[in-house]
């Protein structure tokens, strides 16, 4: 019987489109109950042993959308849950199907020569959501400008970004790993999108404005960038 | 007035949904439902807010019925059970089920072929007004939704109260 089950799901699989191949997931599009959809498989690593995968790809299926629940709890936005498969792991979530990537609308401005001052509002934006996603302790653990969509008619800041791709976040307190999750986006953002020291400077004072938990996390945020992203394990 | 569709994920399955207001025989309705005499899931109307929230609900019922893990004894207490944004069984009956003195009720039936239900049979047993299903919202108590499921302002900043309700549904059986 579960057999069937396994089937029916993968079937359905079988009828969207791929759009993504990760190293953990495939992301696919389609329809479900009427509505547009994003489709996020865990599929198994046979490169583990069973019991191994099943239990991670499990324990990641369920971080995932708890994150999500919680940011979209906080007033941070996220997709919405549709429906959750915990036999194929399979989470069905909505499709903002005209938002575009914050890393497209960086580039495209930068590419039509407009000046990065349009951009700043967009920055101060992305401070403030980082600030109240760290004061919910939720650390998203893959901050980059690829992970921040931008709904319609939405360049200039009328909206906040919403946060997507919580595959490695997890929830905790503690200024390091807060740290540690900007560290991630800075190394991120920086690399795609050269010449933009400045903005993310504004990103990082509009956190800093924020929250007040910050003062520790920019402590923490100068230490990483000494040591990097790992903690020295010497002595 | 009635709206049938057909699961994506589960091809071979339909669902329709119906409306009924000035029901004057409720509490006989719910003794039927759980004496087995009325196939379909009976729902009180002021929680429900839209049919997308009534298709999920149903779809997990399935999904659970087919992979073994349904919590409740039936397909259809079990999408009344996926309602709530808790795991208590009897609150989620309490709260989403229909109760003696309710006076609109909202029915969903799963059936396996598109013209298959058994909407005569129901027709004959509800002593009620049938209405179109698009005016279900007329008939939703946000406030209560809200109060229930827990929804905040600050919440509904980023999306529909629908929005809230159905992520909630989704994620209940991790929290």
């Amino acid at each position: 019987m579960a057999s069937d089950e396994i089937k029916a799901t993968l079937c359905f699989l079988d009828k969207t489109k791929l759009i993504k191949q990760g190293a953990e997931a495939r992301v696919y599009r389609g329809t479900f109950l009427g509505k547009p959809t994003i489709i996020k498989e865990r599929f198994p690593k046979r490169y583990r042993h069973p019991t191994l995968d099943e239990k991670l790809t499990h324990r990641r299926t369920t971080q995932e959308v708890r994150s999500i629940l919680r940011c979209r709890k906080a007033g941070i936005s996220a997709p919405v849950v549709y429906f959750v498969d915990y036999t194929t792991h399979c989470i069905f979530l909505e499709d903002l199907v005209s938002a575009i990537t914050v890393r497209d609308h960086i580039r495209s401005i930068q590419e039509s020569k407009q000046t990065i001052e349009c951009l700043h509002m967009l920055a101060d934006k992305m401070g403030e959501v980082l600030a109240k996603m760290h004061d919910e302790d939720v650390i998203h653990g893959d901050l980059t400008t690829s992970n921040m969509l931008l709904r319609e008619g939405d360049g200039a800041g009328d909206t906040d970004p919403v946060l997507i791709d919580f595959g490695l976040s997890y929830i905790s307190g503690l200024p390091e790993d807060k740290g540690v999750d900007l560290y991630v986006l800075e190394k991120a953002f920086l690399s795609t999108h050269p010449n933009t020291e400045a903005l993310f400077d504004r990103l990082l004072k509009s956190y800093m404005a924020s929250s007040k938990k910050s003062p520790a996390v920019i402590k923490k945020l100068d230490e990483v960038r000494l040591r990097g992203r790992k903690r020295s394990m010497v002595g | 007035m009635h709206l049938t569709q057909q699961l994506e994920l589960f091809p071979d399955h339909f669902v329709t949904q119906l409306l009924f207001k000035d029901v004057k025989n409720a509490a006989e309705l719910k003794k039927k439902a759980m004496e087995g005499q009325i196939s379909g899931a009976l729902i009180n109307a002021s929680m429900v807010l839209d049919p997308f929230q009534l298709l999920v609900a149903t779809n997990k019922a399935i999904h659970l019925q087919k992979t073994g893990k349904m919590k409740t004894r039936s397909l259809y207490s079990e999408i009344i059970f996926n309602l709530s944004p808790t795991n208590n069984i009897s609150e989620a009956f309490k709260r989403f089920g229909i109760s003696d003195h309710d006076n609109a009720v909202h029915i969903v039936l799963v059936h396996t072929k598109e013209e298959d239900h058994n909407i005569d049979s129901i027709l004959s047993k509800v002593e009620g007004q049938q209405i179109p299903i698009s005016q279900m919202s007329m008939l939703s108590d946000t406030a209560k939704i809200r109060k229930l499921y827990k929804v905040t302002s600050q919440e509904e900043k980023c999306g529909s109260l629908l929005d809230s309700v159905i992520c909630r549904m989704a994620i209940k059986d991790v929290l």
